[in-house]
């Protein structure tokens, strides 16, 4: 029962500010020290012994990463301390992104979301990720902070390769920061797993969509997808497909078949690479669709 | 490495002075250090909901938390504090009175669950209620008792209130 085994041996630190983080990451090696955000994962990582850091940073008590604001361009600013659960809970999100809050419901329980952060969601590169999808679809940035300073990366070139991110040489993920949506847009996550709940993606789809409404056709599409190859990734190609079409059975066929080029997700226990590609192709028709018709709902909405 | 740090935990309303090493979860310095074996160790990886204790008012999994983090919070347990938790005790009895206990030991994690969610929602629908349960298991009665147990717990606390 090796879930059961007690933690490796560690020294712990609770810094209490970013400028803390920052001074303790900045003069570690490699592998040498934790950060420990929820800790939902690494907790797990530990237990198994895939991580054995000599020192543990606890960043519970960095209040001045925990906020949910509107920035001075209109848009969302998250600070990577925020959990899901107060990510869900914050006016903003609810009334203006709405796909953020569809998707961090379907992360986990209440416990899990209650202590699980948005900056371990993402910081984690795990390619089963639920939120990288739709921060990604959201156009999302990230913030990268060290001692040298702050830097910000699309969230899209986040992801070098499996289980890595573009932070290096003791930068941490400080904030996510998300464009005002444009007007009659309207987003969609699509989660499918084999239970109802707490079961890791097996493929994640999601999908924002502008409408055109003179036109009646797509102005602007971004997909990306979770657990449908080594990295979340934004599929480029099938976007450009539809960008400016009309929303037929035959254009949504030829996205969602851009799109299964564009994956290339594994064979594990949980499902193998053809059942992948199979709900790739259909949970994209399906995410299109849905964000399509929030987008219409939301039509004339003040977003 | 210097291994045991001092720490106060304070656990049901009451200030512990320990000396634990950092790598213990919450779990572990609950019932092996506190001895406060009412929450219950099974999966040790956030599945199974029966270590769910309360963190200033929020529900978490006691085997995915450090208990050095815990200090300066407020942590609850399904112990109770010495003077009783009258919220705590209506919803134990509605378990008990609603066949929402077979074997037992998903019980102080259902209880705990249903604390906190009783606190921010006092009236919860059934979807409410089954949402709130997503992150805990019973391989005993089936689930059907126990959200019936959780919608008369909501109405004794409710009759409390009015009281
Ligand atoms: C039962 C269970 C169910 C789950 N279900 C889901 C699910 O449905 N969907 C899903 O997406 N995930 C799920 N997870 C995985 C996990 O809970 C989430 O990915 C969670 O958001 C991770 O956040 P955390 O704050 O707990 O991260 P941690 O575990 O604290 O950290 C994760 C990794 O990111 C690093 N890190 C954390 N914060 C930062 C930062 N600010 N800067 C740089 N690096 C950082 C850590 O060092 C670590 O390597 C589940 C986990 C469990 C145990």
């Amino acid at each position: 029962m090796s879930q059961l085994r007690r933690l490796p041996k560690f020294e712990f630190v609770g810094p209490r500010s970013l400028a803390e983080v920052c001074a303790l990451t900045a003069e570690a090696a490699a592998g040498e020290v934790l950060l420990l955000a929820g800790g939902t994962d690494a907790i797990l990582q530990m237990r198994r012994r895939e991580r054995t850091p000599r020192r543990v940073v606890g960043l519970k008590g960095v209040r001045d990463l925990a906020f949910v604001r509107e920035t001075g361009e209109g848009g969302l600013a998250i600070g990577a301390m925020t959990t899901l659960a107060e990510l869900l809970a914050a006016p903003l999100v609810r009334s203006r992104y709405a796909l953020l809050c569809e998707t961090a419901a379907q992360i986990g329980g209440i416990e899990l979301r209650n202590v699980a952060t948005v900056g371990g969601n993402v910081a984690g590169a795990l390619p089963c990720a639920d939120l990288p999808p739709a921060l990604m679809a959201l156009e999302a940035r990230v913030k990268l902070s060290s001692r040298r300073g702050e830097r910000w990366v699309p969230l899209d070139e986040f992801f070098p390769e499996f289980g890595r991110t573009a932070a290096r040489d003791g930068e941490l993920v400080s904030e996510i920061g998300l464009p005002r949506p444009a007007p009659g847009s309207g987003g969609a996550y699509l989660k499918f797993h084999d239970r109802h709940s707490m079961d890791m993606t097996v493929v994640g789809v999601s999908a924002c969509v502008t409408r055109d409404a003179e036109r009646g056709v797509v102005r602007d599409l971004r997909l990306a997808f979770a657990s449908a190859a080594p990295t979340v990734f934004r599929a480029r190609r099938a976007e450009a497909l539809l960008r400016g079409a009309a929303l037929t059975e035959q254009a949504l066929e030829e996205v969602a078949e851009a799109a299964c080029r564009e994956a290339d997700p594994r064979t594990s226990w949980r499902a193998n690479r053809e059942y992948r590609q199979a709900l790739v192709r259909s949970l994209t028709k399906r995410a299109i669709g849905q964000a399509w018709a929030k987008a219409a709902a939301n039509e004339g909405a003040p977003s | 490495m210097r291994s045991l740090v001092e720490v106060t935990l304070r656990v049901n309303g009451i200030d512990h002075e320990v000396a634990i090493a950092p790598w213990r979860t919450l779990l572990e310095v609950l019932r092996e250090t506190l001895a406060l074996t009412g929450t219950k160790r099974s999966c040790g990886e956030g599945q199974c909901g029966t270590c769910t204790v309360l963190v200033d008012g929020k529900a978490v999994n006691a085997c995915l938390y450090l208990a050095i983090e815990a200090q300066g919070r407020d942590v609850r347990t399904i112990e109770g504090p010495p003077q009783g938790d009258p919220a705590l005790a209506e919803i134990q009895r509605a378990f008990a009175a609603n066949g929402a206990v077979q074997c037992g030991f998903c019980t102080p994690g259902m209880v705990m669950v249903t604390r906190a969610l009783l606190a921010g929602n006092p009236a919860p629908n059934e979807d409410e209620i089954r949402e709130a349960l997503v992150g805990h298991l019973c391989r005993c009665t089936g689930y059907v008792q126990i959200v019936e147990a959780i919608q008369d717990a909501a109405g004794r606390l409710a009759r409390q209130e009015a009281h």
